[in-house]
């Protein structure tokens, strides 16, 4: 290599120059449409914003039903527009994001042992959320089944399930309170069909010899199981029911002769409330909750409402037999020992591996 | 200098390349095509309305934001660690030495438990901030800890083997000259260094955009607040939604091609100065 001549510096410089130029321009493009939402023209005044958790399968009902409603009815009511911060995801795994310490001011969980286990933890001074309309249950939806169209496992009640061959999709118990609902349905429709604690256990524990794949949240598990995985998946009826209202369900639903109905509660995060007036737009949207607007709303969405003369507003929600609730388990905390840990972790689970 | 680099090129490089294709194909190819084609399968308008989504905008924007602070953050301080390790002899130095690059090896989801029971309000450290209602974790600044301490190798990595070899000759020479220490860094070091600081940066930038098994821990994946693009990407694939997750997934995946495309015809001629 010579040295360069006086040409090919000026023509290094040029192209030196060219590139800076490019990279300086670029940077500033970029620099702008990150800042965009903060400039000065676009950003709009500063609002509230209340930060709910949710799980799993909430999200639709409150992105595009109960935020939009609220924040209409509260502008009409006060003149101020408050903003909405939200996070869905399993039951168990919202609750511990709490417990470490997530912002959230509302968090609406599964099942009421995420907000029992909050009290434990030392979050929540007090099981408050008792003090709500219907003791905090917001929401309901009971458990059904999803399987491939036309049924060709032929699948019509949980025992099926333990059939040989058969694929189940199931959520992880660790972190979904949808999970624990199943387990609960699985061992509690035999249950309370026989009064055999043995036929019980053997239902479990054949329908998890079958599980195939499991995953963090209902809705988790219905994206696998609708990507392929499986013969069947143990989900909300309102999951199945929402994509009925679309039009877009691409699975036939059974209805077990036997299930579970969900009782899914609201609860307040009191430390993350700043500030009595922080408290009373909370309170407030609490309030809307329970509301014969929001519950029609939940109803529109595929859940089934504390106010069951709502239900009606939605034909896509089945007819339902042989409904039980956690009361006839003993209660939640029972069921959760008895059902969950005497039964599920310390017996069946050690079983499945083998 | 073109001439002789080329020398070593076969002449007919059709089989090797097209094994490597081959191979490639499967490997690394067809996931991206496929991202694209489910990006694109609703059609380009589809497409534009999944990317333009006021969350997927934030959290595109809130990961560029998260990468910038990173890369601004470790490039300074990759530069200084790179500089102490290489330029000074004292104890401990090369056990210093592996710690500084363990980000690497460490699984992301242990760093950000690791950060959460740290500053977390039952964390060693946060529990005593708690009480003064500050609260990192769950926030821009617990994700850009999180990034600082995953990303923190790459700039390392890319100053470090530039300091080492720089033959202590020149800046002795420098010195000989009359020339200062100040105009010895700006005249000598630092031409010799570009290439790392720009090729360290921008990794330290593009890995950043990327990263997720930490943030995911530690930024409460809230709407429009602390959702990075592929915490958006991961919440929209679980709820069904795969073509919102692969609208922004492609936009993420030419965003990372530009970059390293930029990378790469940057850092070679970098490379020729300081060889």
């Amino acid at each position: 290599m010579g040295r360069p001549g006086p040409s090919q510096t000026r023509h290094h410089e040029w192209r030196t120059s060219t590139r800076t130029a490019a990279t300086v321009t670029a940077l500033a493009l970029l620099g702008f449409y990150v800042a965009w939402p903060w400039l000065p023209w676009v950003a709009e005044p500063a609002t509230r914003t209340i930060v709910l958790y949710g799980f799993s399968i909430l999200g639709p009902a409150f992105e595009e039903g109960i935020f939009p409603a609220f924040q209409e009815e509260w502008h009409s009511r006060t003149g101020e527009r408050v903003a909405f911060s939200s996070s869905f995801g399993g039951s168990g795994t919202i609750r511990n994001q709490i417990a470490l310490g997530a912002p959230a001011e509302v968090a609406i969980f599964s099942h009421v042992g995420d907000a029992l286990q909050l009290v434990d933890d030392g979050v929540l001074s007090r099981a408050a959320w008792q003090d709500l309309p219907s003791r905090g249950v917001v929401t309901q939806s009971p458990l059904i089944m999803l399987v491939r169209q036309g049924n060709p496992r032929a699948i019509q009640d949980f025992g099926d399930l333990a059939g040989p061959g058969i694929g189940i999709v199931h959520p992880d118990p660790l972190t979904s309170g949808g999970a624990i609902w199943s387990i609960f349905a699985e061992y509690g429709s035999a249950l309370l069909a026989t009064g055999d604690e043995l036929v019980a256990y053997e239902q479990l524990l054949g329908i998890w010899r079958n599980v195939v794949a499991q995953s963090s949240s209902v809705r988790a598990a219905r994206t696998q199981f609708d990507s392929g995985f499986g013969d069947a998946l143990i989900t909300y009826e309102q999951e199945a029911v929402l994509d009925l209202v679309l039009g877009r369900l691409a699975a036939d639903v059974v209805y077990p002769a036997r299930t579970i109905m969900t009782e899914n509660i609201a609860v307040v995060i009191d430390r993350n409330v700043r500030g009595s007036e922080q408290r009373s737009l909370v309170e407030a949207l609490l309030a809307f909750l329970w509301s014969e607007r929001a519950q029609s709303i939940f109803v529109d969405y595929g859940f089934r409402s504390v106010n069951a003369s709502l239900d009606a507003r939605n034909p896509y929600l089945g007819p339902l037999s042989g409904v039980f609730h956690a009361e006839d388990l003993g209660g939640w905390i029972a069921a959760y020992e008895e059902i969950y840990l005497s039964v599920w972790k310390s017996r069946v689970l050690p079983q499945v591996g083998t | 200098m073109n001439r002789r680099r080329r020398s070593p090129v076969e002449p007919r490089p059709a089989l090797p390349t097209a094994i490597l294709l081959a191979v490639l194909l499967p490997l690394l190819l067809m996931p991206l095509f496929t991202i694209y084609v489910f990006a694109l399968r609703g059609g380009p308008l589809a497409f534009l309305d999944a990317a333009l989504e006021p969350e997927a905008q934030f959290a595109i924007r809130f990961s560029i934001i998260v990468a910038f602070i990173t890369a601004a953050i470790n490039g300074g301080l990759g530069t200084f660690a790179a500089f102490v390790l290489s330029k000074y002899r004292f104890r401990g130095r090369g056990a210093l030495n592996v710690v500084v690059n363990l980000p690497v090896a460490i699984p992301t989801v242990v760093v950000g438990t690791s950060l959460l029971l740290l500053w977390g309000p039952i964390g060693l450290l946060g529990q005593y901030l708690d009480p003064l209602g500050v609260q990192p974790m769950f926030s821009l600044f617990g994700v850009v800890l999180a990034h600082l301490f995953v990303t923190f190798p790459y700039m390392l990595g890319a100053v470090k083997p530039v300091l080492d070899e720089l033959e202590v000759t020149y800046e002795e020479a420098s010195y000989v000259t009359g020339a200062s220490r100040r105009q010895t860094f700006r005249h000598v070091i630092l031409p010799a260094l570009k290439g790392g600081l720009f090729t360290g940066a921008l990794l330290t930038f593009a890995h950043s955009i990327g990263e997720f098994g930490a943030t995911v821990l530690v930024s409460g994946n809230l709407r429009f607040r602390t959702q990075t693009a592929p915490l958006y990407i991961f919440a929209q694939f679980e709820a069904g939604n795969i073509e919102a997750a692969s609208a922004v997934a492609s936009v993420l995946a030419t965003f990372s091609f530009f970059l390293f495309f930029v990378l790469l015809r940057y850092a070679r001629p970098a490379q020729r100065r300081s060889a």
